[in-house]
């Protein structure tokens, strides 16, 4: 694991790692060693934090090295809090369906193609799927899916962001909205 | 410069050097701790932020370096802290006017 963090490092400027890079490697340690007791889950989603940290950060450094531009603490987007990024679990359940679909169907092809060509004694032969390897196939599959998924997860962001779950929240006739009563005491205020 | 606030990891690094100077795996802990679990920084992340603070004279490194420098320890500066405290009471404000408007909304 070191390895691989310590290659993400070297993403960094050279100046920037030889003030902060053992440190940085340390923490990442630390953290790695603190997640190792934890269940695989919430091992990967640690890893995956820490390494899109590293790469964002680097980008941000080279950026900075590049443009000279200055960021400064005090920044206007205070308010732009961030709502928790999470990769939503029906995201993940589209994927997967999506990736099963096309490998049933690449499954059906390929056995109508053998089941039924062959047996026609034409002169042209069987027609069979030229070039079918399983690696090339698999990573169509990948690109597939993975297109899939982040169109889904574009929409349910969306959706998201634009509050559309809290409509189902919407009580009109009371609860903890403002029932009819409120709204009168509020007009003989 | 005074008016601009500081974000929300930024805050909490801040307030997790306030009382004693810690290194940066201690940070993560703290901040962590500190927003329920809420704010998770990345080690990338807290190191750009510290890095800023460094620059701007926030903070400043504390203590004889270690043998790799693998536990370098981080304090507030005098202007760091000055810096600190006038954003708690503008958010200290902040909070107090927002409780007023939500309570008179409710009653």
């Amino acid at each position: 694991m070191a390895s691989i963090w310590r290659s993400l490092l070297c993403l960094y400027p050279a100046r920037y790692r030889r003030e902060y890079g053992a440190e940085m490697l340390t923490v990442l340690l630390d953290v790695h060693a603190e997640s190792s007791g934890q269940r695989w889950w919430p091992r990967c989603r640690t890893s995956a934090r820490e390494a899109a940290g590293l790469v964002s950060g680097a980008l941000h450094e080279h950026l900075r090295s590049i443009t000279g531009l200055y960021r400064p603490i005090r920044s206007p987007r205070r308010f732009a809090m961030h709502s928790e990024f999470r990769f939503p679990n029906s995201t993940a359940a589209l994927m997967i369906v999506i990736f099963a679909a096309v490998v049933m169907a690449i499954e059906k092809a390929t056995a109508i193609a053998s089941s039924q060509w062959p047996r026609t004694n034409t002169p042209l032969g069987p027609i069979r799927p030229a070039g079918f390897t399983f690696l090339p196939t698999m990573a169509v599959i990948f690109a597939i899916a993975a297109l899939a998924g982040t169109v889904g997860w574009l929409v349910l962001f969306a959706l998201r962001r634009s509050g559309v779950h809290r409509l189902s929240e919407f009580d009109p006739a009371g609860g903890r909205g403002r029932s009819l009563k409120d709204v009168q005491l509020n007009v003989n205020e | 410069m005074e008016s601009l606030p500081v974000t929300e990891p930024v805050l909490l690094i801040l307030l997790s050097l306030a009382r004693e100077p810690r290194h940066g795996y201690a940070i993560l802990r703290d901040t962590e701790e500190m927003s329920e679990g809420r704010v998770r920084l990345s080690t990338g992340t807290l190191y750009g932020a510290l890095r800023r603070l460094l620059e701007d004279g926030w903070i400043e490194r504390f203590g004889e370096e270690d043998s790799s420098r693998g536990r370098q320890a981080y304090r507030l500066t005098s202007a760091g802290r000055r810096n600190l405290q006038a954003e708690v009471s503008r958010l200290k404000h902040l909070t107090r006017v927002a409780s007023l408007r939500v309570a008179r909304r409710e009653s």
